[in-house]
């Protein structure tokens, strides 16, 4: 048999074991997802609270709970909503949050952004984590009794492994954790 | 050895010029070279440089770094590009091998044993490596390590939470003995008191919301500020009484809130030595849980890359081989290839292949070897050419003397100088009655009659190998049951430096020359007869007359006088037809030739003898066309041979009579055959002489006539014998154009 009946014989029940294995690996993760989107918008900046549901799976909790740095960046973007014309974009703003266990003081280091905040048990990490409250910047004067609407967008930025294993898993992505654009409006009393 | 070779790998330079389908292959091969050292360079420097990139990566993403995904992608593509570059050159080994192409089998050997010697140790080592490295995974995470780095790390926690405690002791006494409103300077002296007997790194501080307000020892730079900051975010520190907290890995702290609102703090710098044993502990501790959380994936990563190298290596391994081959095989395919085309004829064939090893010589000698084989063709064909030339010459030239030897009336045989007979004429074989195929380049003595031989050796013995001498001799001999006179004549054959070559011996008829001699003989002879015999015949015939018409009535009664009369009128009769035939034999004029149809002639005699002798079947057939002959002349020997034919059948029987135009001879053949009695072979040789009959009251002068006409025509009679019996009778004369 050459090696083209070859491919064609087996190129049919390859496919199909791909597409299972991809079904199951796709059916046995939960999807992450940002909700519960909220929030105030006065004068020159956005208040928006939101939650970023099913963003650690429980190898990345466990992972976390061995030392593995975790960092999420999140982007939300701000925008006011017209009836009948395009939606005029208001303000954007890109963060990260970084949360990493240190056994030797048995705490969880949280990074907002500038300060790092001492949680004690992993509930509190993942809530720093995962619960937002973002302040967005805008470029213009919101009005009130208008429509604005936030739209927010997080992945999994980094897993801080030690430098041993970042060498040898440099080739592997352990986890692939990215949500899509979810949208929430805001008031604007 | 370049590019040429994987180029000739299929055929191809055996030179000539080359084909478009071999140009393009070439090309092919050229591209699929290079692009196999590109991939393997490209893996080699990628491979590398993803390596540097990890180490330098410490906080790269790993899932969302295009760079990496992309580098990642590229060697993946490289190295599947690889591994189909190198299937595809070992499946064109094996159709080659299915082709039957030559070269092929040893190739597919050579790669074959390349593989072999590569993939059994590779894979070996793969094995080895995998299980060594999957067990030192386990032995590492499932040992004493584990315990081990916990334990270390409780001491380092004890050590710090001690100090810890040490150190809240030290704001709590300090917090009470800062009197309330306390000035500064009393402030420093409770500090100073509670610090007392305490190591030098230990230093306390009260702290204001704008900073050290005074303080007990050294502050470290910077630490003071750092530590109130972090305060400020840590909710304990709303709760009354006092917390501890370390500063990055270097130092801890404790705080105590007083009630006037400012703090009072301790702080302990570890020594350098005891902060870099924690934070190693610490990282080992936090690089062990990792370890043992990402098992799996790192013996994956581990195995993965053992798999890419082992794939490296046997692919590298079989594209050596298959090159390693090539460099064998391609000179050696070369080679075969153009031993086939030498084999086949073609000497243009020049292998276009140079090396400095042994096959580049092997190869240098066989274009020498072809070039000189072409230049000793070119000098074998001009040579051959001038052969043929010259061959063609001689054959011109034999032709040209076999025609004379072929139409002369001289009989012909050359003798060489082994006594075997070289060369033998037509005539001489007709003359002798011999088959030149039986008798050419036997020795003379075995083939021809004891008689001839012996004449032929008295002549030749006269002549000796005197150069150019001639002897000549009339001979009488037989053959073919008749007897013919010969004049022979001997010559000695003689090269230029005078070597005896052979004998040239020429014979000629004398019969028919003999033949004509008493022909014109016996007419004079006829003549005088006639004339002496004609002259007293008609006196004696008158007298005889006279006597009877005078006599008669005296002698009445007696018998024998009108008995006598009578035989003597009787006898001069027979006398005058006898001299009147004489005569005519003798007055026999010259032919004069016309030219008419010459089956009409034969025809108007064989109707008066077909009248005549009706129980005889006469039989004609002849050529149309005309022929130049003497009409009466011809119709008269016709009829002489008729007469004689009928004569012989007794009226019964069968007479042939046609005519032949021999072109290739130039005769004109005219035949009258019976099948009666047939000639006795004694009589023939007399035949055509003037009074000679077997017949019964014949003259003898019917076939004298007849040879005489054909004589007078140029030509010749003969008589053979009839199959089954009877008898031929020929006329031949040359074919005439005109009279």
């Amino acid at each position: 048999m050459s090696g083209e009946a070859f491919l064609r014989r087996i190129a049919v029940p390859l496919t199909l074991l791909i597409l299972v294995f991809a079904a199951n690996a796709s059916a046995a993760s939960p999807k992450p997802e940002i909700v519960g989107i909220s929030g105030k918008i006065h004068g020159h900046e956005a208040r928006v609270l939101f939650t970023l549901h099913n963003g650690f799976t429980p190898e990345m909790v466990e992972a976390l709970k061995s030392g593995i740095e975790i960092s999420f960046k999140t982007v939300v973007r701000v925008e006011r909503v017209h009836r009948r014309w395009f939606d005029f974009p208001m303000g954007e703003l890109e963060f990260s949050r970084t949360v990493r266990y240190d056994a030797l003081s048995r705490v969880y280091r949280l990074n907002r952004g500038g300060r790092e905040e001492l949680l004690p048990d992993v509930h509190a990490a993942l809530a720093g984590m995962t619960q937002y409250e973002i302040v967005v910047p805008l470029t213009l004067d919101a009005e009130p009794g208008k429509t604005y609407r936030a739209h927010v967008r997080s992945r999994l930025d980094k897993v801080g492994l030690s430098e041993p294993l970042q060498s040898i898993l440099f080739f592997s992505s352990l986890w692939d954790v990215e949500t899509e654009w979810a949208r929430g409006y805001l008031t604007a009393p | 050895m370049g590019e040429g070779v994987l180029d000739r790998a299929m055929n191809p330079a055996v030179n000539k010029p080359v084909e478009p389908i071999q140009e393009k292959e070439r090309s092919k091969r050229h591209r699929e070279r290079l692009a196999i050292g590109i991939v393997a360079i490209l893996i080699a420097g990628l491979t590398f440089f993803e390596a540097k990139l990890a180490t330098l990566g410490g906080s790269v993403a790993i899932t969302s770094n295009i760079i990496i995904f992309a580098l990642i992608n590229i060697n993946v593509v490289l190295i599947v590009l690889l591994i189909f570059l190198v299937t595809r050159n070992i499946f064109k080994i094996i159709l080659d091998r299915k082709r039957n192409i030559l070269g092929a089998k040893i190739r597919s050997r050579l790669v074959l044993i390349f593989i072999g010697f590569s993939l059994v140790p590779t894979i070996l080592l793969f094995v080895a490596a995998a299980n060594i490295t999957t067990t030192s995974i386990k032995s590492w995470i499932g040992g004493r390590v584990g315990v081990a780095l916990t334990g270390a790390l409780d001491l380092a926690r004890g050590k710090l939470e001690g100090e810890a405690r040490l150190l809240s002791g030290l704001v709590e006494d300090a917090a009470r003995r800062i009197p309330p409103a306390a000035s500064v300077e009393e402030t420093r002296e409770a500090l100073g008191d509670v610090r007392h007997g305490h190591s030098p790194e230990t230093s306390l501080f009260l702290a204001g919301p704008a900073g050290v307000v005074t303080a007990s020892g050294e502050v470290p730079s910077g630490i003071a500020a750092e530590i109130l900051s972090r305060l400020k975010g840590m909710k304990f520190v709303e709760q009354p009484g006092s917390s501890t907290t370390l500063v990055g890995d270097i130092f801890a702290s404790a705080v105590r809130r007083i009630p006037d609102g400012r703090l009072v703090v301790a702080v302990r710098t570890l020594p350098p030595e005891e902060s870099r044993m924690i934070r190693e502990i610490a990282k080992a501790y936090d690089e062990y849980h990792q370890v043992r959380l990402l098992d799996d994936p790192i013996r994956a990563s581990y195995i993965a890359v053992l798999i890419l190298i082992t794939l490296l290596i046997v692919f590298g391994a079989s594209w050596m081989g298959i090159y390693l081959a090539r460099q064998i095989t391609v000179p050696v395919q070369l080679l075969a290839e153009g031993t086939e085309k030498v084999a086949g004829g073609d000497l243009d064939v020049r292998l276009d292949y140079s090396s400095s090893d042994e096959f580049g010589h092997l190869v240098s000698s066989f274009n020498r070897m072809t070039a000189d084989l072409k230049e000793m063709k070119r000098d074998l064909e001009e040579t051959n050419l001038s052969l043929s030339t010259t061959y063609e010459e001689l054959r011109r030239r034999t032709q040209f003397i076999e025609a004379i030897l072929t139409n002369i009336s001289t009989g012909v045989i050359v003798i060489d100088r082994h006594s075997r007979i070289a060369m033998i004429n037509k005539v001489a074989e007709r003359m002798l009655e011999i088959k030149t195929e039986k008798v050419l380049g036997k020795p003379y003595k075995e083939v021809i009659r004891e008689e001839h031989f012996e004449a032929i050796r008295a002549l030749s013995r006269e002549v000796g190998e005197a150069a150019g001498k001639q002897v000549e001799r009339q001979v009488d001999l037989e053959a073919g049951g008749k007897k013919i006179s010969l004049r022979v004549s001997v010559t000695a054959l003689r090269d230029d430096s005078g070597g005896y070559m052979g004998l040239v011996v020429a014979f000629d008829d004398l019969s028919q020359a003999m033949r004509l001699q008493k022909v014109l003989a016996w007419r004079e002879v006829a003549r005088r007869i006639a004339h002496e015999i004609r002259n007293p015949l008609t006196p004696i015939q008158l007298s005889t007359e006279r006597m009877l018409k005078k006599y008669a009535a005296v002698h009445e009664g007696d018998p024998a006088f009108a008995e006598c009369t009578q035989t003597i009128l009787s006898e001069v009769g027979t006398l005058k037809h006898l001299v009147e035939e004489f005569t005519r034999f003798a007055r026999m004029p010259a032919p004069v030739y016309k030219e008419g149809d010459l089956t009409e002639e034969l025809r108007t005699v064989v109707e008066t003898y077909r009248t005549a002798h009706p129980g005889i079947a006469w039989e004609l057939e002849g050529e149309d066309g005309a022929a130049w002959f003497d009409p009466f002349q011809i119709r008269r020997a016709v009829t002489n041979l008729l007469e004689n034919a009928a004569a012989v059948l007794d009226g019964k029987g069968t007479v042939k009579v046609g005519w032949v135009r021999q072109k290739e001879l130039g005769l004109v053949r005219i035949s009258v055959a019976d099948d009666g009695p047939g000639i006795p072979m004694a009589d023939r040789d007399h035949l055509f002489e003037p009074y000679f009959s077997r017949k019964e009251g014949g003259t003898g002068l019917g076939l004298a006539i007849v040879s005489a006409i054909a004589s007078d025509h140029g030509g010749t009679v003969r008589v053979r014998d009839n199959v089954p019996h009877g008898a031929v009778f020929e006329i031949e004369f040359p074919v005439r154009s005109r009279g």
